[in-house]
């Protein structure tokens, strides 16, 4: 590098150009980020001396881990089932009512500005709290169970569907469109044929990756009392019976890898 | 119809419609999947009209809290404390996000097949792979609570290896993507393997890794409410304590504080994604649409 600086080259080449100066809209952002970091770091108390002084005292879990309770499997399966269940009913009337949703939240389908700034603004609200914070509503409304569990990743799903529904009817061939208008189709007809046949791959694909979300978060949802597998990991984990909540993670890996593996063949063949 | 069809025999034949047997049985078998696992998940499906009768309930008992006066006791104290749980949560988001993004530099440098060979990206893959099965709060209670305790910073260090695994992959994703015309270059200069990767492998991908860094700090604010039910701090822990004692005034105005400021730092930092991506001259990409990988 140091040989191409311009003193070194001949007096006959051109000198090499002046690097810009950053600009201070970068140099503010830096200091912007290591700010927030700074005020960050002290607001959680960050510390990572915790991990070299009591590493024992995880090393004793990690043991425990590394000796999974192979016969609790069978325990795990049937709460692998209930999760599924409870995965497939909340996707499929989540995604069906954000389907809803997402015809009402695009201007190419809604054709009321007032009606479609107000479900934007209802959808953003509604994908802004977290799902962990749907189950807790809901097992207060309905007692601790699947239940609560089934409605809290529904609400969760409607907000999610529609959005990315929302986006791919934005963004479809307006010719069938023009279509459907010049024929006199009315808001509903427009929208179930000239628009629905276009989105109907790219929907089904989101219902599968919404599918696969709610399998991820069975942990959670079961934790704060919505059923299935994340109940199973709270209860093992509040007895401190690391060795069965080894063995439920083990078994979280071969079903999220299957339903991917199987969500991702379906999806080949779907787009 | 079919009598029309016979008698203008020399008219072109309406083209036969496509089967729908497959559409069909697709519906039959997507309506016994759901009945069966309304079956299967054991719900308490008598319960259901609870929450008409009991919701409304506590929704007006939710907004009697919000449209309390906020200097008033213990309203006040309620407001105060749904400030300092969020502000909590968002530091352990950041935080969380500064410490994937860190270790995902290099997770995905390895990861990429234009740059590590393919054994070190077979590697990289399946630890990132394994990664992203796991919920933040696995590893939250496997490993961070025995040794860090309860607490922000273990939430924090699990939102952070939590964001390695997706952050990696989109990393070597796009690096994977780069144009190699600038590669060469450097190459047919003489520049080092170290110039190469900074200068032409990490300037064209850095404008897009920003901008998914962001957008999975969007994404750990509300992990780390995920977090707090588990006693990491921050909005979530103040959340469930509320709802065990059953204070929906407090809980309308939690939600109401968590709805706002999430809603805020979305848009601010949607806005601040757009700006970075855009300003590289990409504007014919679809620059709102979110990865959906995240």
């Amino acid at each position: 590098m140091t040989v191409a600086s311009p003193s070194a080259s001949g007096p006959a080449a051109p000198a090499r150009p002046r690097k810009p100066a950053p600009s201070r809209a970068l140099i503010l952002g830096l200091v912007a980020v290591v700010a927030i970091t700074a005020w960050a770091a002290w607001e959680i108390e960050f510390e990572l001396t915790s991990l070299f002084e009591n590493f024992s005292n995880g090393w004793v879990v990690i043991q425990d881990f590394l000796h999974p309770n192979w016969s609790y499997l069978g325990n795990a399966s049937t709460a692998w089932l209930e999760t599924i269940s409870i995965a497939v009913v909340a996707s499929f009337f989540g995604v069906a009512v954000g389907l809803v949703f997402a015809y009402m939240a695009s201007q190419v389908t809604n054709r009321s500005t007032r009606l479609y700034r107000f479900t934007k603004w209802f959808l953003a609200v509604l994908r802004s709290l977290p799902d962990v914070a749907y189950v807790l509503i809901f097992v207060a409304l309905v007692g601790v169970g699947s239940l609560a569990g089934i409605l809290a990743l529904f609400i969760f799903n409607i907000g999610i569907a529609a959005k990315l529904t929302a986006e791919t009817i934005d963004a479809v061939d307006a010719g069938p469109l023009e279509a459907a208008d010049a024929s006199g189709a009315g808001t509903f007809s427009r929208a179930r044929w000239a628009v629905q046949p276009q989105i109907l791959p790219n929907f089904l694909s989101y219902a599968l990756y919404i599918f696969e979300l709610n399998i991820r978060s069975s942990v959670v949802i079961g934790y704060a009392g919505g059923g299935g597998i994340g109940q199973l990991i709270q209860v093992q984990f509040a007895r401190f019976n690391y060795e069965n909540v080894s063995a439920i993670v083990i078994s979280m890996f071969v079903v999220v890898l299957l339903i991917d593996q199987l969500s991702q063949y379906l999806r080949r063949r779907l787009v | 119809m079919s009598a029309e069809t016979t008698e203008s025999a020399t008219r072109t034949a309406r083209p036969q419609e496509p089967g729908k047997a497959r559409a069909t049985i697709g519906a039959l078998v997507l309506v016994v999947l759901v009945v069966a696992g309304g079956y299967l998940s054991n719900a308490d499906w008598g319960k259901l009209p609870d929450i008409f009768t009991e919701g409304w309930r506590y929704f007006y008992l939710m907004l009697k809290g919000l449209v309390q006066n906020p200097f008033s006791e213990p309203y006040s104290e309620y407001w105060s404390s749904a400030f300092t749980g969020m502000l909590e949560s968002i530091s352990m988001a950041w935080i969380g996000t500064l410490i994937g993004a860190v270790l995902s530099i290099p997770m995905g440098f390895l990861a990429a097949r234009n740059v590590s060979n393919q054994v070190v990206v077979q590697i990289t893959r399946v630890i990132l792979n394994v990664i992203r099965t796991l919920p933040e709060l696995v590893f939250a209670i496997i490993l961070l609570l025995p040794i860090f305790g309860f607490g922000p910073n273990a939430g924090a260090l699990a939102l952070g290896i939590g964001a390695v695994g997706t952050l990696g992959k989109l990393t070597a994703e796009a690096l994977e993507g780069i144009d190699p015309g600038p590669v060469e270059a450097a190459r047919a200069s003489g520049a080092p393997r170290s110039a190469i990767l900074r200068w032409t492998y990490w300037s064209q991908v850095l404008p897009e890794v920003l901008a998914f860094w962001l957008y999975r700090f969007e994404i750990n604010i509300r992990a780390s409410a995920i977090l707090g039910v588990i006693g990491a701090g921050g909005i979530g822990s103040v959340l469930s304590q509320a709802f065990r004692y059953r204070e929906w005034d407090f809980i309308g105005i939690l939600l109401f504080v968590i709805i706002v400021v999430t809603v805020l730092i979305d848009s601010v930092s949607g806005a601040v994604r757009h700006r970075i991506i855009s300003g590289t001259g990409k504007t014919d990409k679809d620059i709102d649409t979110e990865p959906v990988g995240l």
